[in-house]
């Protein structure tokens, strides 16, 4: 879950770490009010959970309250890559002289947290390790020890002497946070080094790993989702479903995140698009008799394929789920079911009671439902 | 011979009351696991299926010699669990749950690391070696018979699909392990391919991928480099998942050009080793080299 730049920086400022002074407001009369409050200049950032604002233009300089209105009427309502721009972090305009990047993240390859710094910050980070790669260091540690003395040595070896004191410090800082937020990423980017000596956190980005939620539920709310949005990815959370919407007409049930690619695949390969697909961690008659709920309100379907391999559970018990649905709530469209495995006759018996011939073979499971798909009407 | 479950392998079952557990406890045994104790923290004695249940692993290992764990035990239970068996020198830690929390599963490994110990998971269905009659987790048994493939796989169903094709065509395995579907996993492809290249049973290796992470890639240059010798053939999903979405694992997410399709399929071209883009075909190039 990605926390919104003034929620980090809410959390880096607990933490020690200096960040400018600043105000979120919903509105452009408050980021006047605000604007004139500070006085002198005041920067202008939406608050949205995509990066790199400042490339798309988003971030805005004000030198006066007329402009800081101005600018944050013309930010506010906008949509920007599907989220509504209805925050803006108004602060003050930090004098600069030097700007820095410190990041901690996960090293997948090694398994170890990597510390990440550069004396060239404000940038892209990655675009500086490609071209200047001696600039950016990256040092692996031990997540249960943290940083030693000598990994904080080694990471801001780069630095010039008189800025390494300083660094360590953000850089001790940066890992208390990562560990006591559970992130997958935390960051400055750009870590200022104002005129007046002092190091001041400008932009601040914080991702906590979503299984580890459970400890930090206070962070949890919609941002940005409306209501019905929310409350269908908390449901969704509960059963223990992914579910994720395309954009044509093909309907898959199924359960495994391994063969639900799979079977996506095979439907693109022979020319099939799908509208939406449901994985269940597990199936059982009650799990696919509530999973066919999300299928009979989509008016883009054309059809809905199941799948279902019965290693631990019974094709019967699923079958019987099937018919308890389709007898309660008929769908206007199609269903074609996959069954194989336990009990796959006296699943297959049931599904005939409701005029379903299941099918056996996946492939020919996927021909029928890209055939069906592609019908008129 | 086969892989990391052996026929003489002793199991113990962490969480065994559990209903889940005692569930595959009894496929197990019934399959051939040689489990010997289960642990209940702080409500042990009595028994499951016949297995004594012990209060804590420590007391288990001093009753029992045992060479693996496998922890039926919630995702939020996982680390303390897992730290436990490391504790107590067990060498192979089988974590089945899904959900466990990154840092929780970073701080297992490192640990394992240290104890020189093996983790299988987490999010895993674990692993089965038929000729040894042998299975740890709860990978359903009758898909599965001896031969001469080993089989490596980021996802429990697509496995239990793919080696019922398998066993259909009379195509037997040495040990099928299930990776785990997070991102990090204890014994990602590029151990197990170690493990495979030294069973002197497994004539070739299958490993079935997804999207995600860069554990295809650093397999295909160990192969690239020939560091692994025998035939390796690969089944990959994911190619028409939408970007930056979870489709279904944790590990499967596409982020920037990270562990895109593209990559993975040009590091195995480079890499000489064939890529089947259905199960299908899987059938089929598995034939060719045990035909060869």
């Amino acid at each position: 879950m990605r926390l919104y730049e003034y929620e980090a920086k809410e959390i880096f400022q607990k933490y020690g770490v200096a960040i400018p002074k600043g105000q979120i407001v919903e509105s452009a009369e408050d980021a006047h009010r605000f604007a004139s409050q500070i006085g002198g200049q005041v920067v202008i950032k939406p608050q949205v959970l995509t990066k790199k604002r400042g490339k798309a233009g988003m971030i805005r300089f004000a030198s006066n309250p007329d402009e800081a209105f101005r600018e944050s009427q013309s930010l506010l309502g906008i949509i920007y890559k599907d989220e509504k721009v209805s925050a803006l972090l108004i602060e003050e305009k930090v004098e600069t002289a030097i700007e820095f990047y410190v990041g901690i993240t996960i090293d997948y390859s090694f398994l170890k947290p990597v510390a990440i710094t550069s004396p060239f910050g404000g940038l892209d980070i990655e675009e500086v390790a490609r071209e200047k790669p001696a600039m950016v260091k990256k040092v692996r540690f031990s997540i249960s020890e943290g940083p030693t003395e000598k990994d904080l040595e080694e990471q801001v070896s780069i630095f010039k002497p008189n800025e390494r004191l300083f660094m360590k410090e953000v850089s001790k800082k940066l890992y208390q946070i990562f560990r006591q937020y559970d992130a997958e990423m935390v960051e400055i980017n750009p870590l200022a080094l104002s005129k007046q000596g002092k190091a001041v956190a400008l932009d601040a980005f914080l991702n906590i790993d979503d299984d580890s939620l459970f400890r930090h539920s206070d962070l949890i709310r919609p941002r940005g989702k409306s209501k019905e949005e929310f409350e269908f990815e908390q449901f969704l959370k509960e059963m223990k479903w992914k579910y994720i919407e395309m954009d044509g007409d093909i309907g898959i049930l199924s359960s495994g995140a391994g063969i639900t690619m799979a079977i996506l695949d095979l439907i693109s390969m022979r020319g099939g698009k799908t509208a939406n697909f449901l994985d269940t961690a597990q199936m059982d008659a009650e799990g696919i008799y509530k999973a066919f709920s999300l299928f009979s309100g989509n008016t883009n379907l054309k059809v809905l394929l199941v799948n279902i391999f019965a290693g631990l559970n019974r094709c019967d018990d699923l079958a019987m789920g099937i018919k308890r649905y389709l007898r309660e709530y008929p769908l206007r469209i199609p269903v074609v079911v996959r069954m194989i495995g336990y009990r796959e006759e006296e699943g297959k018996n049931i599904l005939r009671e409701i005029n379903i011939e299941a099918i056996r073979s996946l492939e020919e499971a996927v021909e029928k439902v890209i055939k069906l798909s592609k019908r008129e009407g | 011979m086969s892989i990391i479950a052996k026929s003489s392998t002793r199991v113990l079952i962490q969480g065994i009351t559990g209903n889940a557990a005692r569930l595959h406890t009894k496929n197990m045994l019934e399959y051939g696991t040689k489990i010997v104790a289960g642990v209940r923290p702080g409500g042990g004695g009595g028994d499951v299926h016949g297995v004594p249940v012990y209060d804590s692993v420590a007391q288990a290992t001093s009753n029992h010699p045992i060479d693996a764990t496998i922890l039926f035990v919630p995702p939020r239970g996982t680390k303390a669990a897992a730290l436990e068996a490391l504790n107590a020198g067990i060498k192979t830690v089988v974590m089945v749950a899904e959900h466990v929390p990154l840092h929780d599963n970073l701080e297992i490994l490192e640990e394992a690391e240290r104890k020189g110990s093996l983790v299988i998971g987490p999010n895993t269905p674990g692993l089965i070696s038929p000729p040894e009659r042998t299975k740890l987790g709860f990978v359903p048994s009758q898909y599965f018979i001896p031969g001469p493939i080993g089989v490596a796989s980021r996802s429990g169903t697509l496995t239990y699909e793919i080696v019922s094709r398998l066993t259909l065509n009379g195509i037997g395995q040495t040990t099928c392990i299930g990776v785990g579907g997070d991102p990090v996993v204890g014994t990602p492809f590029p151990k197990i391919l170690q493990f495979f290249e030294k069973d002197s049973e497994t004539k070739a290796i299958l490993l079935i991928g997804e999207i995600g992470g860069t554990r295809e890639e650093e397999a295909a240059e160990m192969i690239r480099d020939r560091e692994i010798a025998k035939p390796v053939f690969v089944y990959l999903v994911g190619r028409t998942a939408p970007e930056g979405k979870r489709v279904g694992h944790a590990g499967a997410l596409i982020e920037g050009n990270r562990g895109t399709i593209e990559s993975k399929l040009a590091s195995f071209r480079e890499a000489g080793v064939p890529v089947a883009d259905t199960p299908a075909d899987v059938i089929r190039i598995a034939k060719q080299i045990l035909q060869s």
